[in-house]
């Protein structure tokens, strides 16, 4: 069963890897000559005519984007953050509806195995294929790094690892909410716009101080970028609270799963 | 093997099933009859547990069917109305992943049964026509030898060849020992192979009876041409409307009194199953 589910979802991987491996393509190959292209403005005197709330939103008041390991921990770390949450919430809102939606559910429902059953495997597959994709992309992120000679293994393999947290809890609540409803269509509309929901909170609450708190309702304050560009170390109350969140999730979806008909 | 007791299902305020129970016993197979939207289809979606019933239980080999329990379907083969499969997958492939829930046997059993129904295993699931994929559910159906078959409109899509050739596999799956819940709308094909029927109208099982019986009570639709029309419908006692009427009763006795007559021309055909269900109505009325 697990095998099948790893092929369904296969195609829809692939694609999303080869999206993330050409921009991050386009990056390395291109940011060595932007940033000799500056027609004489140096990147200080670029970076200092930003306001510092927006700095701060987007790492650069602590990391140089003079360089593409700069870019990943600025720029790049916040659209992967992004990418990583459309991917997880998709693939969270297909698992299960998809089948349901073509009606080829009922072929397992008939077969002698439990909905626990179904549902474990499905989240197992929805699983690796997220670290299929965090993993091929960051392996791709450290030759391209190594390659434009600003290579630090620990810094980067964090950076790119740690989106997981919130990516997870993206896929969880996605896979939460596919359990209420009947139609694929029906809940990828929502997923999609509780990511960018929770981004934009995310977002606008590193650049306004009035608004600060907001980001204590974000899943990608999980990620807490920050405190891996300063200390190099995950954070491990957000791994804790990452552990909860999907343990509820998990929860919910397994009750509301086995209620749930098929008509 | 089967047995419903009190099966009630509402979908909100809308009835699906109310107070329906019947009991089928090993080696029978049960013509489950009525027209569309009388409960056929959410009575079958009980049993397969798909759906959560309002009351009642249901039990098959004496295990109640429930959210806890799922060996129980290991011993029922299911052929649902509309097939769908994984389109992606050849036949061949269907049918080995089909028979990763099942013994080493089942496998073999439906190359067997393929070739039976002339089936091409090496097509795509996408290409195949509604008859062909019709062929593919009867076969994942049957392949782990169930003790308890259920079917959905079975025959719909299949050609008469092959509708012939299912009939006989379904009575040597009787000959087994198999226990068959045949659900159609089609009263010629349930008195062919049912050994009782059980007719459902608007959630209700309004009567159960043995095919034999249920064919003592039969109504056929007769078309008859002949100049001596008026006599004959005062022989017989009835109205004939454009040369038509309904006849309920041993068809020997009409064949005899209609002998007495010059006949140009004599059409007997079964009843639509709304005919069928308009008498069932008015006998309920009165």
């Amino acid at each position: 069963m697990l095998k099948r589910e790893l092929k369904i979802t296969r195609k829809s991987l692939f694609i999303w890897l080869f999206v993330l491996i050409s921009i991050f393509t386009l990056v390395f190959a291109m940011y060595p000559y932007i940033m000799n292209e500056t027609s004489g403005v140096s990147m200080d005197e670029l970076v200092s005519m930003f306001p510092e709330e927006v700095l701060k939103a987007f790492n650069m008041d602590i990391a140089d984007i003079s360089t593409a390991l700069g870019w990943l921990k600025t720029e790049g770390i916040t659209f992967l953050l992004l990418i990583y949450g459309l991917y997880a919430s998709i693939l969270g809102s297909n698992i299960i509806l998809k089948e349901e939606s073509d009606k080829t559910i009922e072929f397992l429902y008939s077969k002698p195995i439990s909905r626990n059953k179904i549902l474990t495997t499905k989240i197992i597959a929805g699983i690796i294929n997220i670290f299929v994709l965090v993993l091929l992309n960051t392996i791709f992120i450290n030759i391209g790094l190594l390659i434009c000679d600003c290579y630090n293994f620990k810094e980067i393999n964090l950076l790119c690892l740690v989106p997981l947290l919130p990516t997870l809890v993206i896929f969880f609540i996605s896979l939460c909410i596919s359990t209420f409803f009947k139609k694929t269509k029906q809940t990828i509309g929502i997923s999609i716009a509780l990511v960018f929901i929770n981004y934009f909170i995310y977002t606008f609450a590193s650049i306004s101080s009035k608004i600060e708190n907001l980001k204590y309702i974000t899943v990608y304050t999980l990620a807490d970028i920050r405190n891996v560009i300063n200390n190099l170390n995950f954070n491990i109350i957000n791994i804790h609270i990452t552990i909860v969140l999907i343990i509820i999730l998990l929860f919910i979806s397994y009750k509301k799963y086995n209620q749930k008909e098929f008509l | 093997m089967l047995k419903i007791e009190n099966l009630t299902k509402y979908y909100g305020n809308i009835r699906g099933v109310e107070d329906l129970s019947l009991e089928l016993m090993d080696g029978e197979i049960f013509g489950f009859i009525g027209p569309n939207g009388a409960g056929k289809s959410t009575t079958i979606k009980c049993i397969m547990n798909f759906i959560n019933k309002t009351s009642g239980n249901i039990y098959i080999n004496n295990i109640l069917v429930g959210d806890k329990n799922f060996e129980y379907k290991n011993l029922i083969g299911y052929l649902p109305s509309e097939i769908h499969l994984y389109d992606d997958y050849t036949v061949l492939e269907m049918f080995k992943y089909s028979s990763l829930f099942y013994s080493n046997k089942a496998l073999k059993r439906a190359l067997e049964l393929s070739k039976r129904l002339e089936l091409e295993t090496n097509k795509k699931i996408e290409d195949l026509s509604l008859g062909n994929l019709k062929k593919v559910g009867i076969v994942l159906a049957l392949m782990h030898e169930p003790k308890l078959l259920i079917l959905d409109e079975p025959t719909s899509g299949l050609d008469p060849i092959i509708q012939e050739e299912f009939f006989n596999i379904l009575k040597e799956e009787k000959k087994k020992g198999t226990t068959i819940f045949f659900s159609s709308h089609v009263l010629s094909e349930i008195k062919k192979v049912c050994d009782r029927v059980g007719i459902i109208k608007e959630g209700h099982l309004i009567k159960v009876d043995t095919i034999s019986n249920f064919n003592k009570n039969n109504y056929l639709n007769i078309h008859i041409e002949s100049k001596d029309i008026e006599k004959i419908s005062k022989e017989l006692n009835i109205d004939i409307i454009n040369n038509n009427f309904i006849y309920q009763g041993d068809i020997n006795i009409l064949i005899n009194k209609l002998s007495k007559y010059k006949i140009d021309k004599l059409l007997i055909n079964e009843p639509e199953i709304e005919e069928l269900f308009i008498d069932y109505y008015k006998e309920e009325v009165c």
